[in-house]
């Protein structure tokens, strides 16, 4: 303990070059951004922006317009860029002194090199435009070669501090090592995730439509969401929305689920196996032509086969029974569908009980009711937790069948779900009036609902005591 | 309880797991299952406990036929190879589970638990989770989880396997005094045949899915009816060869090459003058003279390789193409290529027909 306080007080980390370099980097951002950005929110005058380098009036925002004034464009990831530079810059600075430790010298290093990152990027998009104004172009240029030289500091002074770091802490080495084995996932989550859900919520601040598009867009705050909790169709389509995820989820994409697999299951294999197929039918059947086998189905007499069943009943004059409960439809359309997916899931994991487990119980005394309540379904906490997740999410934005099935009706909002309602919103509106940024605002939320749906799962089901404790080896 | 496999057969279509197995196992009598794997000792353990169904034959429990009754039904307690607790129970529902499906009081249940665990050495232990014990620890509960709800029969499936070698000696004495002290009639199965002769009253061979032999272990030891037997059972294994037994005048003697022993005429009689003869003779059953000496009597040889086991040196001997095992005192120094004159217990001879495979002394 003593050697490892006399060692860091001695051999601070960032004493080298590192720490010069991350000072050298941040000052040119500085200079480049914060000053005249502040200086420009200080003023609030558009004309100071006239005696700034290119770089500084793209980095604020600043257009010139065709007539001569200039606009103030608040794409605000231009404003954050800078900002989260200033924060970056703040923090490393705090430890540029001697003393802190060394994992997180190296973090917040790293933090300086993306906020820096992020601002040269908003810069250089903005730049662009403000380069084809004649006035600003070379200017321009210039400070973003500057940016750039900044940005490659940084990135330098944080890899050399990392190094350093890593050497000092092994502890800390391994949890590099640990996040670079999770890099392929990061990535994948951050491209296909991360970066569409900023990317919807910065269009949903906008005011984006078909209406509008070939003129610049305008940032309308927190308009589209005003309008969007204010519709009086809203409780209805968020009550929809719940009915048609909750029913699904339990009747079909679990319930049916965990029957069939379980029933599967205590058949031969191979007519598990065949059962299984028959039950996949569904799912790779072509949407359109599985929506059309169930209006057939349920058409009215003497094309729609329950209906003829019925008619053999005794039972006349029946209607077409979509419309007439066009929940049951709704439930049962996308249940078809969702159950194979757990089946799959829940069979395996119940094929991979050991054998022994299940012999053990039969022993024990455990009958078939009480092996599957007592053995099989506790070991399948995990494939549940997942399969439930899962599901929940992809019902949430499921509306295709519905789409077909439905369209939201019969009448208003009889079936409307929330991304139907967005897709409608945003892609499909009479006329041809596409209101993408108002549609974005519904997408958006939804995908915070689901995300804050996974947190709850995961609460729930203590996806921590999953994790196998060390064992104790002792006797 | 006493328990009777009356030609008992397992098939799957054209594979025969058990085949024909008649054996009888007296009330309290602690049973071993021996065989090399896949030769159907599992196979007959899950048919007595119900999980498999005989494709022939009957199990009987007492006088009651009970092929038809379920393993829920049948009063019995397992212990695995792979412990088998359930994961996702404490130590206290997993030793409470057979009583909770009995539906004992609770009262009851936790002390009927208390005790096993007590007796077991992991009372402390109730609350942990299987995977937060040791091997030895989960076999401990394992074995509670069988006695908790008093079987009339016990059944082991190769249950210190798993375990490192000195636990392995631990339980191993353990379970034989549990066994002993309960009285509760047991089958264990195993391919150790030192776990088979030290905790066994009767040991029941298996190859094949046939039953070779059922016999208390040292007449196993001594009078093995089969090859099979002779080679498996006993460590070191017993040294087989092939010899001539011929008559010479009043001697009666096996030979090959340059290898002779003197047989007893009670012991030879029936191989007497037949050109091929399996003889069997035990590591401990060959004495090793260092040096040439001069006699005819046993046979000339060199050290191949010596291994030291502590209290005695096992030497693999070199006879011209016929290797020998034979246990030797570590005192002695040999060394590789040292020369060595056998000498052979004529009296611990066994002797084989190498067709049938039995033994031409004790079938």
């Amino acid at each position: 303990m003593s050697t490892n306080l006399t060692e860091s007080a001695t051999q601070p980390l960032g004493a080298g070059r590192g720490r010069w370099l991350l000072l050298a980097a941040g000052l040119v951002l500085v200079g480049c951004f914060i000053l005249p950005w502040l200086s420009f929110v200080i003023t609030a005058d558009q004309r100071v922006a006239l005696s700034l380098t290119g770089l500084q009036a793209a980095t604020i925002g600043l257009v010139e317009t065709t007539d001569g004034g200039l606009l103030y464009r608040s794409s605000f990831w231009l404003f954050l860029a800078p900002l989260a530079g200033v924060v970056g810059l703040a923090l490393g600075a705090l430890n540029l002194f001697p003393g802190r430790s060394a994992p997180w010298q190296g973090l917040l290093a790293l933090f300086i090199s993306v906020a820096s990152a992020v601002a040269v990027w908003g810069a250089f998009a903005a730049s662009q435009e403000v380069a084809q104004k004649e006035k600003v172009a070379v200017e321009a240029q210039w400070g973003l070669s500057v940016a750039f030289i900044a940005l490659l500091l940084l990135l330098v002074g944080a890899l050399i501090l990392l190094r350093e770091a890593s050497s000092q802490k092994p502890a800390f080495r391994a949890a590099l090592d640990a996040l670079n084995f999770m890099t392929p996932g990061t990535v994948l989550v951050i491209v296909f995730f991360f970066l569409p859900a900023i990317i919807l919520f910065i269009l949903s601040l906008t005011d984006l439509s078909s209406a509008n598009f070939s003129e610049p867009w305008t940032y309308v705050g927190f308009d589209n969401y005003k309008r969007m909790f204010s519709d009086r169709f809203f409780p209805k389509i968020l009550r929809n929305t719940f009915q048609y995820v909750a029913l699904t989820l339990l009747f079909f994409n679990v319930g049916l689920a965990l029957l069939l697999a379980l029933l599967t299951a205590h058949v031969s294999r191979r007519v598990g196996f065949l059962f299984r197929l028959l039950w996949l039918l569904p799912r790779i059947t072509p949407s359109v032509v599985y929506i059309v086998m169930w209006q057939r189905i349920a058409q009215q007499p003497p094309y729609g086969i329950l209906n003829q069943f019925l008619g053999w009943l005794g039972v006349e004059n029946q209607p077409y029974w979509i419309p007439e409960a066009p929940w049951v439809f709704v439930v049962l359309v996308n249940g078809f569908v969702g159950a194979s997916f757990g089946m799959i899931i829940f069979t395996s994991a119940i094929e991979a009980i050991p054998a022994d487990l299940i012999i053990a119980a039969k022993v024990d005394g455990a009958g078939d009711l009480a092996l599957i309540r007592d053995i099989t379904l506790p070991l399948l906490r995990w494939p549940l937790l997942f399969v439930v997740t899962y599901q929940t999410l992809s019902l949430l934005v499921s509306f295709e069948y519905i789409l077909l099935l439905t369209n939201g009706g019969p009448g208003l909002f009889t079936t409307e779900v929330w991304a139907l309602t967005a897709y409608k919103r945003a892609l499909q509106t009479y006329f041809g009036s596409n209101q993408w940024a108002y549609g974005a605002a519904w997408g958006f939320v939804l995908v915070l609902i689901g995300a804050i749906l996974s947190v709850i799962y995961l609460r729930v089901f203590r996806f921590n005591d999953l994790v196998q404790e060390p064992k104790i080896d002792v006797l | 309880m006493r328990v009777e496999l009356n030609e008992l057969t397992k098939r799957w279509g054209n594979v025969t797991g058990a085949d024909n197995i008649t054996l009888d196992i007296r009330s309290g009598e602690f049973v071993a299952f021996l065989g090399p794997s896949g030769c159907g000792k599992t196979t007959t353990l899950l048919m007595v406990a119900g999980i498999y169904k005989p494709t022939a034959g009957e199990i009987r429990f007492d006088d009651r036929v009970v092929n038809q009754v379920a393993p829920k039904d049948r009063n019995i307690g397992m212990v695995f190879q792979s412990y088998a607790l359930y994961p996702h129970m404490s130590v206290r529902q997993n030793i409470g589970y057979p009583l909770k499906l009995k539906k004992s009081p609770a009262s009851e249940m936790e002390q009927r638990v208390q005790r096993v665990a007590d007796m077991m050495g992991i009372g402390h232990l109730l609350d942990r989770r299987p995977a937060q014990l040791s091997g030895g620890q989960q076999q401990r509960v394992a074995l509670g989880r069988a006695l908790v709800k008093e079987p009339s029969l016990l059944l082991f499936d190769e249950p210190l396997s798993n375990l490192d070698a000195r636990l392995r000696l631990t339980m191993r004495s353990e379970i034989k005094r549990l066994q002993l002290d309960l009285g509760i009639t047991s089958i264990y199965v195993t391919h150790d045949q030192v776990e088979a002769m030290t905790m066994a009253d009767r040991i029941a061979v298996m190859q094949e899915g046939k039953l070779q032999a059922y016999a208390p272990p040292n007449e196993l030891y001594e009078r093995p009816r089969t090859i099979f037997i002779a080679g498996f059972v006993g460590n070191p294994p017993m040294n087989l060869f092939d010899v001539q037994v011929l008559r010479e005048g009043e001697r009666l003697l096996a030979r090959r090459q340059n290898l002779e022993i003197e047989l007893p005429p009670e012991r030879g009689g029936r191989a007497a003058g037949k050109e091929e003869i399996i003889a069997g003779v035990r590591p401990e059953d060959i004495s090793l003279i260092p040096g040439a000496a001069g006699s005819s009597e046993g046979a000339q040889g060199e050290v191949f390789v010596v291994e030291p086991l502590g209290r005695d040196n096992l030497v693999d001997v070199r006879i011209d193409d016929l290797h020998l095992f034979v246990l030797a005192d570590p005192r002695q120094p040999l060394k590789i290529g040292d020369p060595v004159r056998l000498h052979f217990d004529g009296d611990k001879v066994q002797l084989f027909d190498p067709e049938t495979e039995l033994s031409l002394l004790w079938t």
